[in-house]
């Protein structure tokens, strides 16, 4: 690769070759990772308070938040390295080898696949909620979601993460309205947290309910590490990737204690910890028609920008499979004139669209977080080996985290309580997808990688590996 | 150490291959599903006086309810439905062992494969 | 109003699913499969950092 390579602003072409386009900046970032995850303060993190109480979500809340914080922070100091398509995938394949990038790209494939069918559902069961018309079915509003995501995803990235950050924003705001709209600042008027979260009933379970609350205080972040995967197509990633995350992380911080206060000071925890639609709820209970539409239209927004992103993220990550031959090459192939993954969206729109029809919005949810939480036990293992690899210094960093090793430490324990919290709910079901995972390593490691070119995944221009 | 060159792949072979990722990803997240593995432990603990005190909700509480349009009758059963934590410590053991065994079958299996890419890449030069 | 906007959907979605089937195979018959998966990881990285390091 020499010559032909131009790098301006709309046209990225190397010679004849079709690569994806370099058009995005740290705004679409934020649009992609926080429209990702948004969604999770209007449906999800609520199933927390069910598991163990009002307080238990509000602590899983902060414990959590400082899972992602450690989460965003390393994730931004190797992928602001490693800047390729597929994200935590190529960080794998060039720090801890090709199996592993293998199973992380399923994980990514995995847990974006399914929080796109969770989003579906939330999106065709809130339609349905507000039409209360007997015999009307999410059917056809889950099929129109996807599809009509996966065609704007298919028509160019630059449309989708502009769509991405005009919903996201509304849906954004319209938290913070509610937040300002139910007087904050006096208790006993709309909000009667006191009287609804009672030493009594604070912690209904004890402790124990605090772990199991972790499952799902997951669902406050889950999904803000998929900015990497815009990282081909971000004009300058080492400074644009950091920053988009790092701000994502903080607008998501925000919104998870707004949520949180609004929620745990207008419902009862029972009712906050089975209802779909808390910030819906929490609308129509202050009484105002005006902010019920609103919490309503933001529902579906949030639904849509979570869905948006997740396509764009889970193709990205199968497009690289199959640019390294670890799936058929025929998935690596770019749209010459949309510069999208077109065909690794087409392939996962019928998968998800089978998903949303036949499972329900629980167990989405659930096998996004175990993929999720999988990841996470990878990253806090391969920052270390980052690290030790390459040494700071040994190469050009676009962001270095501090306190180095600590936040990898921290990641690591709060993964291990999650799986913990997992077992308590749902056990058997991460042992069968821990299972699957293991079989498919054993079909790659065995059969498919011998259909890959052993030193033209190592794209990097770095140098030796320390300890090689 | 001559470079490793892979075998070109036939479209068969490639479809094949596309079909087995596909059917294992149904049968992972299919299977679970029609086991009836999926889902917490909750169950209902029966009260016989359905009111709002015996539920344990105050006034402003009870108030709420009935704004979301429950009685103490509806309410019950979503009130007292309740996780019961058990630690299944076998259960408990088969999945730690499981998961650290899939995780050091990766880092080894993938450490091995690493060495060669590195190999490859850096004596070329 | 709610079931007419139910068909609307299954229509949106047919037309935008049908368009998407018919672009693919018009790509696919007119660009060379080489081309198509000409995309390489990393190259712009790879130009970029010898200029900044």
């Amino acid at each position: 690769m020499t010559a032909a390579v131009e790098t301006g602003k709309t046209t990225t072409i190397h010679g004849d070759r079709v690569s994806l386009l370099r058009v995005l900046g740290p705004a679409h970032v934020w649009a992609l990772g926080v429209g990702i995850v948004l969604v999770g303060e209007f449906t999800g993190w609520n199933f927390s308070a069910d598991k163990g109480g009002a307080l238990a979500a509000l602590i899983v809340c902060w414990i959590v938040g400082l899972l992602y914080t450690s989460v965003a922070m390393i994730d931004s100091e190797v992928t602001s390295t490693v800047a390729a398509a597929g994200g935590q995938y190529a960080q794998a394949k060039h720090i801890v080898g090709p199996l592993m990038a293998f199973n992380v790209a399923l994980f990514l494939v995995f847990a974006y696949t399914m929080l796109e069918v969770s989003d579906a559902i939330l999106l065709g069961d809130t339609i349905v909620a507000k039409a209360g018309v007997e015999g009307l079915t999410h059917n056809s509003f889950i099929a129109a979601t996807i599809v009509v995501l996966a065609w704007l995803n298919y028509r160019g990235v630059l449309m989708t993460l502009n769509v991405n950050f005009v919903i996201t924003a509304i849906a954004y705001v319209s938290i913070v309205i509610l937040f300002f709209s139910v007087s904050p600042w006096t208790q006993g008027a709309v909000l009667k947290l006191n009287e609804l979260v009672t030493p009594g009933n604070a912690l209904p379970y004890g402790w124990i309910g605090v772990i199991a609350a972790f499952q799902f205080g997951i669902w406050y972040y889950l999904g803000i590490e998929g900015t990497t995967q815009a990282a081909e197509e971000v004009r300058s990633p080492a400074r644009s990737l950091p920053y988009g995350t790092m701000a994502g992380m903080i607008t998501l911080l925000i919104a998870a204690a707004m949520t949180w206060y609004v929620c745990a000071s207008m419902m009862p925890w029972e009712y906050l910890g089975i209802t779909y639609y808390p910030l819906w709820d929490a609308g129509k209970l202050s009484g105002s028609p005006l902010l019920e539409e609103l919490l309503f239209v933001a529902t579906l927004l949030s639904a849509l920008a979570s869905a948006n992103g997740c396509i764009n993220d889970a193709a990205r990550a199968w497009f690289s499979l199959g640019r390294d031959r670890y799936l058929p090459s025929w998935f690596s192939a770019v749209h010459p004139k949309y510069r999208t993954p077109y065909r690794s969206i087409l392939f996962l729109l019928p998968i998800a669209l089978a998903f949303a029809f036949i499972a329900d919005l629980n167990q989405a949810i659930t096998f996004s977080i175990l993929s999720g939480v999988l990841q996470y036990t990878f990253m806090s293992i391969n920052i270390m080996m980052f690290r030790k690899k390459w040494p700071l210094g040994t190469i050009r960093r676009g962001y270095t985290h501090p306190f180095h090793p600590l936040p990898a430490i921290v990641l690591f324990c709060l993964c291990v309580v999650t799986f913990f919290a997992i077992f308590l709910g749902f056990g058997s079901q991460l042992i069968a997808m821990t299972i699957f995972y293991f079989l498919i390593s054993l079909w790659f490691h065995f059969y498919r990688y011998k259909f890959v070119r052993r030193g033209d995944q190592f794209t990097m221009p770095w140098p030796k590996p320390q300890g090689y | 150490m001559p470079r490793y060159t892979p075998p070109e792949q036939s479209k068969v072979g490639q479809i094949f291959d596309i079909a087995v990722v596909v059917v294992a990803i149904f049968v992972a997240l299919w299977l679970p599903l029609k086991l009836g593995l999926a889902g917490a432990a909750k169950s209902i603990d029966a009260l016989d006086t359905k009111t709002w005190d015996s539920l344990g909700q105050n006034a402003t509480m009870a108030s709420i309810w009935e704004k979301l349009g429950y009685t103490p009758e509806t309410a019950h059963d979503v009130i007292r439905n309740h996780f019961h934590y058990i630690i299944d410590w076998p259960t408990l053991i088969i999945m730690a062992v499981v998961l650290i065994g899939y995780f050091v079958f990766l880092f080894r299996a993938s450490d091995r494969e690493y060495r060669e890419v590195i190999n490859e890449k850096f004596e070329d030069k | 109003m709610w079931m007419g906007l139910s068909y609307v959907c299954w229509g949106i979605s047919a037309v935008l699913a049908l368009w998407m089937l018919y672009d693919w195979f018009k790509v696919d018959t007119t660009y060379s499969e080489e081309t198509l998966t000409s995309s390489r990881e990393g190259e712009l990285e790879a130009v970029s950092e010898t200029h900044r390091i």
